[in-house]
């Protein structure tokens, strides 16, 4: 699978393989006996948990220890106390997903600063360089996701439709990508599609502007949300108002993969790959402790989910069995 | 009221140059009574130029308040175009970039194609990070040379910089479009701006900086300027001949990344090398920067070819370190960055070849910008001429460069010229279908 998308600062992407650990790197990583903390915007989502249990994984087998695990809950403030109180603890390394852009570009860089390896997960605030403020990024191919979610979307859209897209307020490399992305993917192959644009800054605001953007264009057709959570709240509100609307989104999650099952709202997810994004980013950790070079990004490739394949798709996403509910739908089990 | 543009154009670069903070400061460094200061910073607020809201560190008494510079009134719009992708930006007044973002493109669509994608970013980009005073200028740094012209002051026509667009009218359609002043610079200016401005250049006087790619260009700082020659085409020194092997050709030719994929080709061929053979095979095709990633992991023959490039570039950018005797030495472009050994061989050429006075505290690096060293740059760009004395005087006094006499005639230049201009009122018209004019 090819990357589309360039990253924060136009770099090409580099696989996740170019990160792959030696048994030689594990021996010297075991030696080492480093420390590292990792710093996510929750810790409370399925995308979180997976990406943790790959993270830690890799950890365990190069005996670093995980000294933390920060939830911000999504607040800038937060993740500038947390980063300043775990600089102070000198770990070898931190892992964090920057949940803004300026208010936490500073933190961040006094990470680097304090001479810890900073390796980012989706987001680059505006300004920090990859070799000089942080060591990395890891990340979706955001782009990609995008184009996914506009191509699967497409096939359900009459000639001359009108499409939403509700996406998100806050600047943020990773949704900032998905639906640039989605409407250029529209443009090129579909110019007779006219598309509206809502933001939301709130995950409970998503639903409100779906109403508003469907009172507002009675001709809407189709619509897509930039993850699933806000997209499962507007499925939910659109069958309350009783509009029927095929949408697509990013993110495998168990409702979104029920609703796909069912053939309900959603008809196609551009799916993430947490785990195997947790992965990477210890390795990174690990490869630039050992003073070896990394790529500034290092991006995993999107899956295009449909309801013909998400049994598969969800058991390569989240390492577990599809939900019971999927299962029953689709037949495989009762 | 005329008098006070002078005054004011002096108190304001100080200010966002951060030569002077505070009134204090102010009065010492421009000679102007205090009385003068007190009513040029009065007007000054009253234009959104300077904020006094801040207060500063006291030394003893009351704290001062602080003068700044309202970088936040107003946007610049930046973008990157190169062959295989585009950059955009919006950047403060003081040229920090706010937000940035880059995609793949081919430069060799139609122009009004790739136009129309640009102000459809930048609208994009605006939307998510508005200014007050909406856009004050917009900066684009391309492929070629550029023509230099009236320096300082803003585009009236399109330069020549590329072949693929001439004839377009690139600069008449953005200000048409956005009602700014434009300015455009070739890749290597940006970027050497940008890398003095915000990488590794950074309060540097005398830098040298290297751009390797398909082609090989240098961008020179001096005494804290770039410098651009009388056309705008001060080193260009991918054009200069250079002898490898017994063959001779230009540097581009003999050390850029087309050699560096043809010779990677030829060694996958001819069972010089196992790893791009075995590349070949699966894919189909060699590119650049398979050899670079088959020489970091020891493939001997990419090894040769890279120190065959860097060796080459060194010696070139020796000779250059020798007339200019700089305090550093950037080298940039996804070759550099990827690969240490093109590095190191130009290290070696370099220091072989140089008198030992012009090596003695002489670093030779590579810059860690990636592609935004020219959206930066480029910002740097618009807002040194914005605030460039000879052109500020004409608009501070109406507080927006739009003001500007020369500028607003420009437009109605343009304005009277409008009707065949097929541009936004008509969207079907400059679709992505649309075919060049013959």
């Amino acid at each position: 699978m090819t990357i589309s998308g360039l990253g924060p600062h136009g770099e090409r992407a580099a696989p996740p393989e170019r990160v792959t650990l030696l048994p030689d790197d594990r021996t010297a990583a075991k030696d080492a006996a480093w420390r590292a903390a990792v710093v996510l915007h929750t810790v409370e989502s399925d995308w979180a948990k997976q990406q943790l249990a790959g993270m830690v994984g890799i950890f365990g087998d190069c005996g670093t220890a995980v000294i933390d695990v920060v939830d911000c809950g999504f607040s800038p403030e937060r993740q500038v106390t947390e980063l300043d109180r775990l600089i102070a603890h000198r770990p070898d390394a931190i892992i964090s997903l920057p949940v803004a852009n300026e208010e936490v570009a500073a933190a961040h860089a006094r990470v680097s600063a304090a001479g810890i390896r900073l390796v980012l997960l989706d987001n680059v605030p505006t300004g920090l360089l990859p070799g000089k403020h942080y060591t990395a990024l890891v990340s979706a191919d955001n782009f990609g996701l995008g184009k996914i979610a506009a191509a699967g979307l497409s096939r359900d859209l009459r000639e001359g439709a009108e499409v939403g897209v509700l996406g998100f307020a806050a600047d943020f490399f990773a949704t900032n990508e998905r639906e640039i992305a989605f409407t250029k993917w529209l443009q090129a192959h579909r110019p007779d599609i006219r598309v509206h644009v809502e933001r939301f800054d709130r995950m409970s605001e998503a639903a409100n502007l779906a109403e508003k953007l469907v009172g507002q264009h009675p001709a809407m057709a189709g619509l897509f949300v930039v993850w699933d959570t806000p997209a499962m709240a507007v499925s939910e509100r659109l069958s309350q108002l009783g509009r029927a609307l095929p949408m697509a989104t990013v993110d495998l999650g168990e409702a979104a993969a029920i609703d796909i099952a069912r053939e309900g709202y959603i008809c196609c997810i551009a799916a993430q790959q947490p785990y195997l994004q947790g992965i990477a980013a210890a390795q990174t950790v690990i490869l630039s402790l050992l003073a070896r070079p990394v790529p500034a990004w290092i991006a995993l490739p999107g899956i295009r989910v449909t309801r013909d394949n998400v049994v598969e798709s969800f058991q390569k996403v989240w390492r577990q069995p599809a939900p019971k509910e999927v299962l029953r739908v689709l037949g495989l089990s009762r | 009221m005329e008098t006070a543009a002078p005054s004011l154009v002096e108190l304001l670069n100080l200010v966002r140059s951060e030569a002077a903070t505070t009134r204090q400061e102010l009065e010492r460094q421009s000679d102007l009574g205090r009385a003068v200061v007190a009513d040029r910073l009065t007007m000054l607020g009253e234009l959104g130029l300077v904020d006094e809201s801040e207060l500063g560190a006291t030394t003893g008494g009351r704290a001062p308040r602080l003068v700044r510079f309202a970088a936040r009134r107003a946007a610049i719009l930046v973008a990157t175009l190169d062959q295989t992708a585009i950059g955009v930006g919006v950047a403060d007044l003081s040229g920090n970039l706010l937000t940035e973002h880059h995609e793949a493109a081919d430069l060799t669509v139609p122009p009004a194609q790739l136009t129309d994608r640009l102000s459809a970013l930048f609208r994009w980009s605006l939307e998510r990070h508005p200014a007050q005073d909406g856009v004050w200028g917009l900066s684009l740094s391309v492929p070629g040379a550029v023509q230099s012209g009236n320096d300082g002051a803003f585009l009236t026509a399109t330069p020549q910089f590329m072949p693929t667009w001439e004839g377009y009218p690139l600069v008449e359609t953005l200000t048409r479009g956005f009602g700014v002043p434009v300015w455009i610079r070739s890749s290597v200016e940006t970027m050497t701006m940008g890398e003095l401005h915000a990488g590794a250049g950074l309060g540097q006087r005398t830098m040298l900086f290297i751009k390797v790619g398909r082609r090989i260009g240098a961008g020179i700082v001096c005494e804290g300027q770039l410098f651009r020659g009388a056309q705008g085409a001060a080193g260009l020194i991918g054009s200069l001949p250079v002898t490898s092997g017994g063959q001779t050709g230009s540097l581009d030719s003999m050390a850029g990344s087309d050699m560096i994929q043809r010779e990677g080709l030829g060694a996958a061929n001819d069972g010089r090398s196992e790893v791009l053979a075995d590349i070949l095979r699966r894919s189909g095709e060699i590119t650049a920067i398979e050899v670079l990633q088959a020489a970091q992991l020891g493939d001997p023959a990419s090894v040769a070819i890279l120190a065959t490039s860097g060796h080459l570039i060194g010696q070139v950018v020796a000779t250059l370190a020798n007339a200019l005797n700089p305090e550093l030495i950037v080298l940039s472009g996804s070759i550099v960055q990827t690969n240490d050994i093109l590095l190191a061989a130009v290290r070696e050429a370099v220091y072989g070849a140089s008198h030992p006075l012009v090596t003695r505290d002489l670093r030779i690096i590579r810059s860690q910008m990636g592609s935004s060293a020219g959206l930066v740059g480029a910002a740097r760009v618009a807002s040194e001429a914005l605030f460039a004395p000879a052109f500020l005087k004409e608009w501070v006094m109406q507080g927006r460069p739009q003001a500007h006499p020369a500028f607003a005639d420009f437009r109605a230049q343009l304005a009277r010229g409008a009707e065949p201009d097929p541009a936004p009122p008509m969207p079907p018209a400059s679709g992505p279908g649309e075919e060049p004019p013959a």
